[in-house]
């Protein structure tokens, strides 16, 4: 939808509860496209961008009461001469506070996250406290409302996780992209942001190599051979039965292939096993969940894949068809029950005993090496083949000529061609579109098959900058500066990289090419579809992933020395624990505050075990409720993936990292980085610290001036979790059994008295409104693909407060996003 | 020349010599915008690192002679025909390999120290090092070749086999690390090394049809770009701007590799891991001269084999495991079986010098403008000793190192960082430290121009 000359921004700013202000085409020349359902003026409906609503009125405070407050409480450190922090509220007007979001905007922050003033200063009365932080939200809101400012997203390149997804919707392929691109920059906490999502020779080499593989993978075959070899985690243990592989089996590794052609393939696995003498040992390749081979051995054995010094690997080499398949390597469960001291293989390995009888240890598979295929065939079926060929030309009559048969392949191709470049390209294809595909069908006609045409064709559309970036049209004779609504199609971009981190569907792409998505009632009904959709999965594995830093867990590992329980199974069972407690509140559509107080988890018998609750059994996961003996395991506060992913030390709890991580991702208020050349522990403390508890030292810490402005509000939190060691496992002391009792009592950042994490989860909820508005601020950056600005903080506060009246659901606040000005609509840059 | 002496006349390469030969599509493509060819007067420097565990059977590796004209032991004798491009070091020490009184163990887990000098960080994930000479070597030098670097080996890299006492396996599965948290894969299979270097594809034919089919997508790339370019704001038309120009660059690229194309080796390399580790060793000798000769790549490491490896080598006299092996409990007659693996492995040096040698490059050989620097994190590695490991140089860097020496250092004096650091500075790179060092080594670093 093109956006005429005529269009413009029209704001409605009502004083009271229901102001609202919305866009709409004004001046009578809507865009053709625009139904004529279009909200003529201004609604608080759903689809009509929410641009700004203001707050209820706060106490009808005065600008001089509030002047008052900031000199009586602030202004001691914020003044012109001290300017602590480099801020100075000396001689700034509250009642202005509009003029100058970028000052004004941080102090609320402060003020929501109850973290300003500093401990040990006095606060004024809670409810002048907060009068104090809506009348500035009030006066930013109302000075914002006269002026909306959607803001702008530069062109957005599919990062690794989407082009991923891309293709597994376009081609029904599950690629290892790992494999095909590098990693892409994170901004802000994603790796979505379209600034930084850069474009380099590199990455468009990767790109166009990318484009072949892919496209031969999904439609073509490989004629030489190709090797992937799978690496088993270096702290695995493999010793208990993995889900998704088959019921009793032990340990082993689950990968996706995809086999390129039919044909032969050599499966290689390593297998680990000195020191075993298990009698009767058999380890099975299974594909797709079927047996595809037996290998039985006995014990240590060159012929049997070992030696006494090296691990051999043991082969097999069998057909397969092609196609993306799971391919499991597992032993066969037996009876005999070894030792199980030593949980991790590489502990068990390294202890290099295998003369002690009585120390036997389960072997495991270090790597699972697919190569293939060796004489290949063509696959004449496969998923991906079944997506792209909608069409044969070989299938109806009057092929009898060369002709008439040509004619028909270029029919099916042409279809062929079309339907894809609708999906990959997010809109209807265009003439010329299909003629710059069909040339390249042509070419490879010429060189081949049908199907190589088709090859060639989908490797173009693959290297096609049309489906690499994602751009927004920006209407010429627009002035700048101005805002404008994007067109339906762009929007149905916008949404489903947000929701599926993929491209639109044919039901998304045909709604909003009928102009019918601007449609408050028709976007509605989308979202709720797209929610519902096994694709919106990527909300916890992409956005959740990113939010709770479950991707920080791949590098998380506690020195085994101090933590010998540790292994990849747990670092897994913690992942998908938090992974199916975001699940939870999504699909439940759950008040976000539940991820801080929800009484339930997600546990397996691994995940169990580990924090000691009982009669768990199996690999699966399952809900279990959390009694009041487990009220500390409530919320992401108890969550093995929070408590691990902060340790700082090998061996040892970071109560400061925790600290930082509350501030940061509940109160949205991280705190600086350190100044350069801050002493570290020891030398603070001023030579051995062999003889003071942690927390001790950390006092001693606290006594550095430079330190200590920061660490008064990072450490009683962390203190307060003190009981959750390194590995997320309770404790009441610290260092074993004989070691220092734990003390978790503290006073919080507010002069809140705490104990224990149960204690902080519940003095921590008095900012539960703050941890929406965190929430909110953190998915907003994700869906657009942008830095949330100061001049983003208006809308983001209707948002929250819509959705505070739909007790905060997850939906509400996607809605409140979807329906949004900056997700709606542009501003027109300024030349740069 | 193994590969040549099965596929393809020797002319076939020597035609190919000292061009690229070409340019594939490759992943790992370092950005190349301001190619800076040396030109002849500074010739093209070259690196090898080959790394081996379990150090040398002890009175065997040392010549008895030190300086010129030294006698070549036992060990170190296949090299006597490369005398005045060799230089034997004897008396260092690796310190950042050794165990300490709070990292106690880890004797085969370090073995990544060879080219970074080092310590291992001691953590199962997360490893942390230090940035590998051949990969600073390969940043300054390999800017315009294809690929900046290669990593070869011949043994599995299980991830975690062996890596014991807590120490990543990344330190024993990669002696060349980009970063100090980066290592690089190490890659064993003689047809994917292959294929990294001259590109996918079963024949040097559908090769080059590739490269036509990705030089006409860019070409079509190229005109849909200005089209899109119509619709956009100023920002956006600018990134295009960007996405154009690179565009241009990789049609710059696989323009020079199609017109090297016809010049490209035709071999048959099998796939998968050859059944016999001899003729491994010198298909991976024979892709790094390839490599070489094409300037591919100018820098390149290889591992002979893994810390605690079992392998053995019936070609050398002897066949017994080499972790086994090394432990020879310093009896005479299980010692003299240790030194003839060792030797078995400078005797495969000695055949990849000889492939240089005989390949002329500007106005010398490629030996002349090569360094190869093969160590190990060991001395007498039955006593898991991590001092007066072996040390042999070969190769004229820019045809000014000066061979035929044996340096001898007197115990517990100098380091083997000291030699990184002393290489550096003979590939004009100026740094004042790598790992641990605490000075470039006498002997090794170039004199000063005075």
């Amino acid at each position: 939808m093109s956006i005429g000359r005529s269009t413009r921004l029209w704001i409605a700013c009502v004083i009271g509860t229901s102001a609202v202000a919305a866009i709409a085409t004004i001046n009578g020349q809507s865009a053709p496209s625009r139904p004529a359902t279009a909200p003529a003026t201004p609604s608080p409906g759903i689809g009509a961008p929410s641009a700004i609503r203001r707050a209820p009125a706060a106490a009808a405070a005065s600008a001089a009461r509030q002047r008052a407050l900031l000199d009586q409480y602030c202004v001691t450190c914020h003044n012109d001469r001290l300017k602590t922090a480099n801020l100075s509220l000396a001689q700034l007007d509250p009642a202005a506070a509009g003029d100058h979001p970028e000052v004004w905007e941080k102090v609320v922050r402060k003020l929501r996250a109850g973290v300003m003033p500093p401990p040990d200063i006095k606060r004024p009365p809670l409810a002048e406290y907060e009068g104090l932080r809506d009348y500035l939200e009030a006066a930013i809101d109302r000075k914002a409302a006269a002026h909306v400012n959607p803001g702008s997203v530069v062109l957005h390149r599919l990062n690794r996780t989407e082009y991923a997804n891309v293709i597994r919707d376009l081609l029904d392929l599950e690629i290892d992209v790992t494999t095909l691109l590098p990693s892409d920059d994170s901004a802000r906490g994603f790796d979505n942001i379209a600034g930084s999502l850069t474009i380099s020779p590199t990455l468009l080499e990767a790109y166009t190599t990318a484009a072949a593989r892919v496209a031969r993978t999904a439609v073509g075959y490989w004629r030489s051979p190709t090797e992937s070899t799978y690496l088993a985690p270096g702290d695995t243990s493999q010793n208990q039965h993995l889900e998704g592989l088959p019921f009793g089996t032990r340990g082993g590794m689950l990968v996706r292939h995809n086999f390129p052609a039919d044909g032969e393939y050599k499966f290689s696995i390593q297998n680990f096993g000195i020191g075993s003498f298990i009698p009767g040992e058999q380890l099975e390749l299974a594909i797709d969940g079927e047996r595809a081979h037996l290998f039985k051995y006995q014990g240590v054995g060159t012929s049997q894949g070992m030696s006494g010094e090296g691990d051999g690997s043991l082969d097999v080499t069998i057909p397969v068809k092609a196609g993306s398949r799971m391919v499991g390597a597992t032993f066969v469960a037996t009876n005999y029950r070894p030792s199980l001291d030593t949980v991790k293989q590489y502990d068990r390995k390294s202890l290099e005993n295998n003369s002690i009888p009585q120390l036997q240890y389960y072997p495991a598979i270090g790597f699972l090496r697919i190569q293939g295929p060796f004489t290949p065939q063509r696959p004449t079926d496969s998923r991906s083949i079944r997506k792209v060929f909608t069409c044969r030309p070989s299938s109806g009559p009057g092929t009898k000529t060369v002709q008439a048969k040509a004619v028909q392949e270029e029919t099916c191709a042409e279809s062929i061609l079309a339907t894809l470049a609708r999906r990959a390209y997010r809109r209807p294809a265009t003439a010329r579109d299909r003629e710059a595909l069909m040339t390249f069908y042509e070419e490879g006609r010429r060189a081949g098959t049908f199907e190589d045409g088709i090859e060639l064709a989908l490797r173009r559309l693959l290297a096609s900058p049309q489906f690499l970036v994602r751009t927004e049209r920006e209407p010429a004779n627009l002035p700048m500066g101005r805002a404008y609504r994007i067109s339906d199609l762009e929007l149905a971009s916008r949404l489903s990289f947000f929701l599926w981190s993929s491209i639109p569907d044919d039901a998304l792409i045909t709604v909003a090419s009928q102009g019918r998505l601007s449609n408050p009632l028709v976007l509605q009904q989308q979202v709720r579809r797209m929610l519902a959709d096994p694709r919106s999965d990527a909300l916890v594995s992409n956005f959740g992933a990113q939010l709770l830093y479950l991707r920080n867990l791949k590098a998380t590992s506690p020195d085994g020395v101090f933590y010998p329980d540790w292994d990849d199974e747990l670092r897994q069972g913690f992942r998908r624990e938090t992974e199916l407690f975001f699940d939870s509140i999504i699909r439940e559509d759950r008040d976000v505050v539940d991820l801080l107080t929800a009484d339930y988890t997600f546990l397996n018998e691994r995940l169990a075990r580990h924090y000691g609750v009982p009669n768990i059994y199996g690999a699966h996961f399952r809900r279990v409720t959390l009694g009041p003996d487990l009220d500390y395991r409530r919320g992401l506060l108890g969550k093995g993936s929070f408590l691990a992913v902060t340790w700082t030390q090998n061996f040892r709890t970071s109560p400061v990292k925790r600290g930082v991580w509350v501030l940061e991702n509940i109160l949205g208020t991280p705190p600086p980085e350190p100044p350069p050349n801050v002493p570290a522990l020891e030398d603070a403390a001023g030579g051995s610290v062999k003889s003071l508890t942690l927390r001790e030292q950390m006092t001693v810490h606290r006594k550095n001036q430079p330190c200590a402005g920061c660490h008064k509000l990072m450490d009683p939190i962390g203190f307060a979790l003190d009981n959750f060691d390194a590995d997320g496992r309770w404790r009441t002391r610290q260092g074993g059994d004989g070691g220092t009792p734990i003390d978790a009592s503290v006073a919080l950042f507010d002069g809140q008295p705490v104990t224990g994490p149960s204690g902080l989860r519940q003095a921590l909820l008095r900012y539960s409104p703050q941890f929406v508005r965190m929430v909110t601020e953190k998915m907003m950056t994700y869906a657009l693909g942008r830095g949330v600005e100061d001049s983003d903080m208006p809308v983001l506060r209707s948002i929250v407060r819509d959705a505070a009246r739909e007790h905060n659901r997850f939906s509400s606040i996607v809605m409140g996003i979807v329906k949004s000005a900056p997700f709606q609509m542009r501003v027109k840059a300024n030349e740069s | 020349m193994f590969i040549t002496r099965k596929h393809i006349p020797r002319r076939t390469f020597l035609r190919g010599a000292g061009v690229t030969l070409a340019l594939p599509l490759l992943e790992s493509m370092v950005p190349a915008f301001t190619p800076q060819r040396l030109s002849a007067a500074s010739p093209v420097r070259r690196f090898v690192g080959i790394w081996h565990p379990h150090g040398a059977a002890p009175g065997y590796w040392s010549p008895l002679k030190e300086g010129k004209d030294f006698d070549f032991s036992f060990i170190t004798k296949p090299l006597e025909p490369f005398r005045d491009r060799t230089v034997l070091i004897t008396g260092l020490d690796m310190p950042e390999a050794m165990a300490t009184d709070d990292e106690p163990g880890g004797d085969h887990a370090r073995g990544a120290v060879l080219l970074s000098g080092a310590r291992p960080r001691r953590n199962a994930v997360s490893p942390a090092l230090g940035v590998t000479i051949d990969q600073t070597i390969a940043k300054k030098y390999g800017q315009d070749t294809i690929l900046s670097s290669i990593q070869l080996g011949v043994e599995d890299t299980g991830n975690f086999g062996n890596c014991n006492w807590g120490y990543s396996c990344a330190y024993t599965n990669s002696i060349s690390w980009s970063s100090p948290t980066q290592p690089l894969p190490t890659e064993v299979n003689p047809r994917v090394a292959f294929e990294r270097l001259f590109g996918d594809g079963t024949s040097a034919e559908e090769r080059l049809a590739g490269r036509q089919q990705n030089a006409s997508i860019l070409d079509a790339v190229t005109r849909e770009l200005h089209i899109l370019k119509n619709d956009l704001g100023a920002g956006d038309r600018a990134r295009l701007d960007t996405y154009l120009e690179n565009i241009r660059e990789l049609e710059r690229r696989i323009k020079i590799a199609m017109g090297n194309s016809v010049k490209e080796p035709n071999v048959d390399i099998p796939f998968g891991l050859p059944e016999s580790k001899h003729v491994h060793f010198r298909l991976m000798y024979d892709l790094m001269a390839l490599a070489f000769q094409g300037d591919i790549t100018r820098s390149a490491t290889f591992m002979l084999g893994r810390d605690l490896s079992g392998t053995s080598f019936p070609e050398s006299g002897f066949n017994g495991g080499w972790h086994g092996s090394s432990h020879h409990g310093d009896k005479p007659e299980n010692v003299a079986n240790y030194a003839k693996m060792n030797r078995y492995h400078v005797q495969n040096l000695a055949y990849f010098c000889d492939l240089l040698q005989k390949t002329a490059d500007g106005d010398g050989t490629l030996l002349d403008h090569v360094l190869i620097y093969k160590g190990s994190n060991m001395g007498n590695s039955h006593r898991h000793a991590h001092e007066k490991v072996p040390v042999i140089l070969v190769g004229g860097i820019d045809g000014t190192f000066k061979g035929n020496r044996h340096i001898v250092f007197p115990d517990n004096t100098q380091r083997t960082s000291n030699l990184l650091l002393a290489i550096l500075h003979r590939f004009g790179i100026e740094q004042d430290k790598i790992g641990t060092s605490t000075g470039p080594l006498p002997a090794i670093e170039p004199l000063p121009i005075t």
